[in-house]
């Protein structure tokens, strides 16, 4: 009976480890803060109605910001901190604690937490902050009020969250995450080889967020190629899109392996069946086949955009057109065609021969080409500019040498006799890190910094995001060439322990260095946005192009009105808004507009979602069942829902885009100074900052001032 | 270029006709009733029926993709054919691909080959100063004719590195197994040789041994035995 | 005023078709995404399908009359399904009825054939874990069954609503919805017929 009801969960479940005691008094004292302060202050109502059940592709935007940047603080980042700490403690000279032979870290606890490091940067994080750049900017550059369905949104959202909570829920129940690498290969992730629920937390986390990432890159194409402005040919749309439209493409193409691979191997774990397994005609191989078959284009998926960014930022900050967007744009159809030929490279060395090889390590070597195109593009972008070197500029500018080191031993790789040498070394990780950190999140860390005026109506503190940037070059290099090196004298990668013979550890120390100074860069940035809000009046757009851009989101204010432009625009050129300036920005003519109504649809499937993915992690058939049901009922109720739109009037549009204007005009009036133009030689530094949080810090312990905050 | 709006409407009626949906129900049924006879009466064989099933299979789905469906009769642009085409596209290159990798990878990789089949293959009759067992100089032919059920000679004698040649004279394929039915043992780095009409089978005899047998696994009174002494 | 209620009409009409229309491209992508879950299917089936440890294979367990008869269900219902569109677009409330109540039956009648032969493997002891061979083809056809499963269950709430409702424009999109939905689950069991069915005979 009990095992009906409950299932695998026993008393063992509940955290007793001092990692998922620590882990979930962290995520349980964070809920009870919030649920405390939303409480205090009176905001559900309106969390709920403005932020939770929003349909609004900016609000659902942010929301993916704010998730994936606490996943990378609190999750990903912490646990490269862990290991960087643990390979610098690792030599085999070194004394041993918490139950680690050396070090403080267990040989199993590593394996998860490099396992959930890969996991969560590359779903949560990397895609999370995609999706939000996608989602808040491609409507504005494409002259649209919505995405194609809203409901598709917040759906791809929600689901978004419940793979969050379900990579997290193991530190409340079950102990233990799955120990087999990020891609979990076949046979290790098996039930002989894996019998504890971690490997079902890594199926279930991952493939209701795939299953969201799916339906939101349906959702992101249907709006791009039939949502676009009147005039608005496809050769005409901004870079930005363009990236996004080429990775959504790869997405919708190879998230779908994805999801079918991976109820494969649950099939075997759950009902025993032989796709993968040792015996009775099983073929593990196979499954190296097919999760590469996704894993390789999904990282084109998470650069692509990114190159959308850069060219966006370097033709901004050159002050010049694009050197020939042609080129850009074949260059992202080239990177996205031949995305779908070289996954085998990830595994030349499980030996398929030297025919198959052969091919694949051509085909990899091939696609460094468009990649090359697009980086001379930049180049010759820069070249005979009049450069700015604001913040989104300099990232761009770390981007050029970060992830040109890793394209380059990227075709070092590619070469399949050396790959057998560097296959799974450290030389491998500083070579994908390099990519990763220095392509994707560069670019969203450059596309937040360029485009943060438009979210928030004002732009970010300067002189800290410098401060910031070059933090996160310095400690990069320091973090990521010794790994280069030290992969080329033998280092193997997720290595808890090794040799101290070896004479490895020195260049473990530095990377561990290198990784503190990163933290302290990533603790730069949430600085900035504080200190941006501290000044925000200072730093405020009113114009709603503070970089003096060239397409149509910096037509609209910052941040823009829900429904993003008053009457839809009509574009004839490429560079859309740089030609309206030329000619005159048109005198605005109200209509009535037609917006979907929020809906809590999304949620109410996603929770539905998670319960069932619950269910089967614990063998919990009628939960499983139940929330199956539930998830059709939903899902049925909403589509049937015949009224799903509303219609703000033209006489509403007029009054709330007067009230906007009136607001923006008594700020400038009452506030002292030009606040458009606001230089940013007097941004606030650090000891300014220091000085004006402690005094608040103390004012509002002192005067009790958490009692006045409620809605206004 | 030529777009001067992405609004479109709804095709015209005219597209979807009775006659569209007659057309492509009545081809279908022909384009299934072909290739289910052609393989109940085995009039092709082998892989020139896989192909030509497979052809129909793609036949059929163009003619449901353009009676049923209708793709490719509405307004431009002509998204939906270009998702469907890079689709077919991407499906062949998982399924084809998957095949061609995993072919390669069994061959090299899986256990029964690594040592007896993969080193005669590739020629290869020693590792580290051991020898493999594989023959680099082959001897004499011997041929085994089994017709009417009778295998002749019933029993061969040859020497190690000889080659023995399976010729089948009878109008059903012949699975030929080695050991005593019911056992099947492998000889060879084989486990099962599947032997048609006018396509013999040859193995190296590369093991040495007195006693051994082989049989048609599908019909075991199709037997017989031959000995390799070295 | 007229001139305006026209243009208004006409402004809504546009939207509505516009609308219309993204939502049938929309969902053809996804369509094209199902093919991309049925293709990873597929190529299992094809790489592990001779992998029986030893136990029958497609040759010895399949029905050859049986595969035949599912192929000439489903194929019907696909050209019922096409006729119940005709008669949404003409408006004919009975017609779509009459119709899509014959494409139920039909894949109805698909399904229970199928189960049979599910029930009746199983029964025997080959089961979706005895081994690759039967893992494939269970995860293979099984997938497809269930996405017939969900049709049939999408075709009866649908046209509970056109009896509830009548046939309004937002039933009519549904329908062609479910019906490019039907036409494409034929189109997938074209191939599930010929790779699995006759390739095993072949």
């Amino acid at each position: 009976m009990k095992e009906f009801l409950i299932g695998k969960l026993t008393l063992e479940s509940l955290p007793h480890e001092w990692f998922t005691i620590g882990g979930s008094a962290f995520f349980g004292l964070l809920t009870v803060a919030l649920i405390v302060l939303l409480t205090v202050t009176k905001r559900w109502k309106w969390l709920w109605k403005e932020w939770l059940t929003s349909v609004d592709p900016k609000k659902i935007g942010i929301m993916y910001f704010i998730v994936a940047g606490f996943m990378l603080i609190a999750r990903g980042g912490l646990e490269a901190l862990m290991m960087w700490l643990q390979q610098a403690l690792g030599a085999s000279d070194m004394p041993g604690a918490l139950g680690a032979a050396h070090g403080y870290l267990s040989a199993d606890h590593f394996q998860q937490i490099f396992t959930a490091h890969g996991n969560i940067m590359v779903f949560f994080v990397a895609m999370g902050f995609i999706f939000g750049l996608i989602n808040y900017i491609v409507p504005l550059q494409i002259g649209a009020r919505d995405l194609a369905s809203p409901f598709l949104n917040t759906l791809g959202f929600w689901l978004y969250v419940a793979g969050v909570v379900m990579v997290n829920m193991f530190f409340f129940f079950g102990g233990q995450y799955a120990a087999t690498g990020w891609l979990a290969v076949a046979p290790l992730s098996g039930t002989q080889f894996s019998p504890g629920v971690g490997m079902d937390y890594w199926i279930w986390s991952l493939q209701i967020s795939g299953i969201g990432t799916t339906l939101g890159a349906i959702n992101f194409i249907m709006t791009i190629l039939k949502m676009r402005a009147p005039g608005m040919t496809l050769w005409k749309m901004p870079a930005f899109t363009w990236g996004s439209l080429c990775s959504m493409i790869m997405a919708v193409t190879v998230f779908p392996l994805l999801t079918a691979t991976i109820f494969l191997i649950f099939f075997d774990r759950y009902f025993g069946t032989h796709f993968f397994t040792t015996t009775l005609g099983g073929d593990p191989m196979m499954y190296t086949n097919l999760i590469w078959m996704w894993g390789h284009p999904e990282v084109y998926i998470l650069v692509l955009p990114a190159y959308g960014v850069f060219s966006e930022i370097v033709s901004t900050f050159s002050r010049k057109r694009l050197a020939s967007p042609i080129s850009n744009i074949i260059g992202m159809i080239g990177v996205a065609l031949f995305a779908l030929s070289v996954w085998l490279h990830h595994f030349f060395t499980m030996g398929a021969g030297a025919d198959v090889n052969a091919f694949f390590g051509v085909m990899t070597m091939i696609i460094a080409i468009p990649t090359t195109v697009l980086v001379f593009t930049w180049i010759a972008t820069m070249y005979k500019g009049r450069i700015r070197f604001t913040t989104p500029m300099l990232w761009f500018l770390g981007f050029i040498a970060v992830f040109t080191t890793g394209g380059i031993t990227g075709v070092m790789l590619a070469v399949p006799p050396a790959d057998f040498q560097f296959h799974n070394s450290l030389f491998l990780v500083a070579h994908f890190h390099s990519n990763v950190i220095g392509g994707v999140l560069f670019g969203v860390f450059a596309g937040i910094s360029y485009w943060f005026p438009k979210l928030a109506g004002f732009r970010l503190n300067e002189r800290i995001g410098k401060y910031a940037f070059w933090c996160w070059m310095i400690g990069f290099s320091l973090s990521f060439i010794p790994m280069y090196i030290v992969g080329l004298m033998g280092a193997t990668r997720r290595l808890d322990t090794y040799d101290a013979a070896t004479g490895w550890q020195p260049f473990y120390v530095l990377m561990l260095i290198g990784g503190i100074i990163i933290a302290v860069g990533v603790a730069l940035q949430l600085v900035q946005i504080i200190a941006s809000i501290i000044e925000k009046r200072r730093l405020r757009d009113v114009t709603g192009d503070p970089w003096d851009g060239r397409s149509l989101e910096w037509a609209t204010a910052s941040a823009p009105a829900p429904y993003n432009f008053t009457t839809i625009p009509r574009v004839t050129t490429r560079d859309a808004f740089w030609q309206m300036k030329q000619q005159g920005l048109a005198k605005p003519k109200y209509e009535d507009i037609l917006m979907p109504k929020n809906t809590a649809s999304g949620i109410y499937i996603s929770i539905f979602a998670f319960l069932m993915g619950f269910g089967f992690v614990w063998h919990i058939t009628w939960l499983a069942v139940v929330s199956i049901i539930g998830i059709i009922v939903c899902a049925i109720t909403r589509t049937f829902n015949e009224h799903t739109e509303m219609t703000i009037p033209a006489a509403e549009v007029e009054k709330q885009e007067a009230v906007r204007l009136k607001r923006l005009q008594d700020e400038h009036d009452s506030a002292p100074g030009k606040p458009a133009a606001a230089d940013m030689a007097d941004d606030m530094g650090l000891r300014e900052f220091i000085k004006i949080v402690a005094v608040w810090a103390w004012n509002v312990v002192r005067n009790r001032q958490w009692r006045t905050w409620q809605k206004r | 270029m030529n777009e001067k709006s992405p609004i479109t409407t709804t095709p015209p009626k005219e597209h979807r006709t009775t006659g569209s949906y007659v057309t492509g129900f009545l081809l279908s049924l022909i384009f299934t009733a072909i290739p289910y006879y052609m393989v109940v009466h085995k009039t092709v064989s082998g892989s020139a029926l896989l192909a030509t099933i497979l052809l129909f299979a793609v036949l059929q789905m163009l003619i449901q993709i353009f009676f049923f469906l209708h793709l490719g009769r509405g307004p431009k642009p002509l998204y939906n054919v270009i998702f469907f085409v890079s689709t077919v596209g991407i499906i062949l290159v998982v399924v084809l691909g998957s095949m061609f990798i995993m072919k390669n990878l069994h061959y090299n990789m899986s256990p029964e080959s690594t040592t007896t089949k993969l080193a005669q293959d590739e020629g290869i009759d020693q590792v580290g100063g051991e020898k493999t067992g594989a023959c680099s100089d082959i001897g004499v032919n011997h041929k085994v004719i089994i017709k009417n059920n009778i295998a002749s000679p019933a029993h061969t004698d040859a020497k190690l590195c000889d080659t023995l040649t399976f010729i089948n004279e009878d109008d059903r394929v012949r699975e030929i197994a080695f050991g005593k039915h019911p056992a099947h043992e492998a000889y060879g780095g084989e486990l099962e040789l599947s032997v048609r009409k006018g396509y013999p089978k040859t193995i190296t005899l590369n093991q040495t041994g007195a006693q051994l047998f082989f049989h048609d696994h599908l019909d075991p009174t199709a037997n017989g035995g031959f000995s390799v002494i070295k | 005023m007229a001139d305006m209620a026209e243009a208004i009409e006409s402004a809504e009409i546009s939207h509505e078709a516009a609308a219309n229309d993204r939502v049938m491209f929309g969902f053809w992508v996804y369509l094209m995404t199902d093919l991309l879950m049925f293709a990873v299917l597929f190529a299992v089936y094809a790489v592990l399908h001779g992998n029986t440890a030893g136990g029958p294979g497609g040759k010895e367990l399949f029905s050859q009359q049986q595969a035949l008869a599912e192929t000439l269900l489903l194929l019907t219902s696909s050209f019922t399904c096409g006729l119940g569109m005709i008669a949404a677009r003409r408006g004919n409330k009975s017609q779509v009825l009459v119709w899509f109540g014959l494409t139920f039956l039909l894949g109805l009648a698909f399904l229970g054939l199928e189960l049979r032969e599910f029930a009746e493997f199983v029964r025997e002891g080959h089961t979706f874990s005895a081994n690759a061979f039967m893992s494939s083809f269970f995860a293979l056809v099984g997938t497809h069954g269930l996405h017939i499963t969900s049709g049939l269950l999408w075709m009866t709430i649908t046209l509970i609503y056109v009896l509830k409702r009548g046939l309004n424009k937002h039933l009519v999109r549904k329908l062609a919805l479910l019906s490019l939905f039907w036409h494409f689950l034929d189109i997938v069991w074209i191939f599930i017929f010929t790779i699995v069915y006759l390739m095993a005979f072949v």
